[in-house]
């Protein structure tokens, strides 16, 4: 199992970055090009929006 | 124009039986090797974080759909399956109160309660989505829309 979000982001990002790249693309450059492209993203945009989510509290107080 | 010699159809149904099987039939063994690696992958994450399946809940409609994905994994989602209910079962019967029903939602609480749940149960909702799109790209392959 694993325990680690960052570990499951990063499993998870690469095997769909993999299958995306290998569906969409023939060439092997372009597989790698869009491969990168698509992890990169992937990691970027949850990082940042786990960024801007950090300011909120987990519990709202009633 | 369609691929000589392959049926749209074969492909299709291989595709549905085992991850990669569509293409390795319609003669792309590299591309069909890694699907089928990166598409188990992402179901057995799935088994080991404690995802769960779903069953079609009529009070709840988009468990049909998630019902579905389930599916399109293939044969290989009756693990899954089994994993979360003991036995192979689709639907929730209509009567919620009934000891059929409770026990299928006392067999998916025990999944939800595990820390890692909704991480398994993504891994296997990707996996079945994944496994629709490459059914989808085999018939594309297999009727000469796609090379």
């Amino acid at each position: 199992m694993l325990r680690s979000h960052f570990l499951n982001m990063l499993t998870f990002s690469l095997l769909v970055s993999v299958f995306f790249a290998f569906l969409t693309q023939d060439d092997q450059k372009e597989r790698l090009k869009v491969m990168a492209i698509l992890f990169l993203s992937m990691v970027v945009l949850s990082l940042l929006i786990a960024y801007a989510m950090f300011p909120f509290p987990l519990n709202i107080p009633r | 124009m369609p691929s000589r010699g392959v049926s749209a159809l074969v492909s299709c149904v291989l595709a549905w039986l085992l991850p990669g099987a569509g293409h390795f039939y319609l003669g792309k063994r590299g591309r069909a090797m890694v699907f089928f690696l990166v598409v188990l992958a992402t179901f057995f994450l799935g088994l080991l974080n404690d995802g769960h399946s779903y069953v079609a809940d009529a009070q709840q409609p988009l468990t049909y759909l998630a019902t579905l994905a389930n599916l399109a994994t293939g044969p290989l989602e009756f693990l899954s399956r089994r994993a979360t209910y003991q036995r192979l079962v689709y639907r929730l019967p209509a009567d919620e109160n009934s000891p059929e029903a409770l026990g299928l939602l006392k067999a998916m609480r025990n999944k939800v309660r595990s820390v890692a749940d909704e991480y398994g149960t993504t891994y296997l909702l990707t996996a079945g989505l994944m496994n629709m799109l490459l059914i989808l790209d085999a018939f594309d392959i297999a009727i000469g829309r796609k090379s």
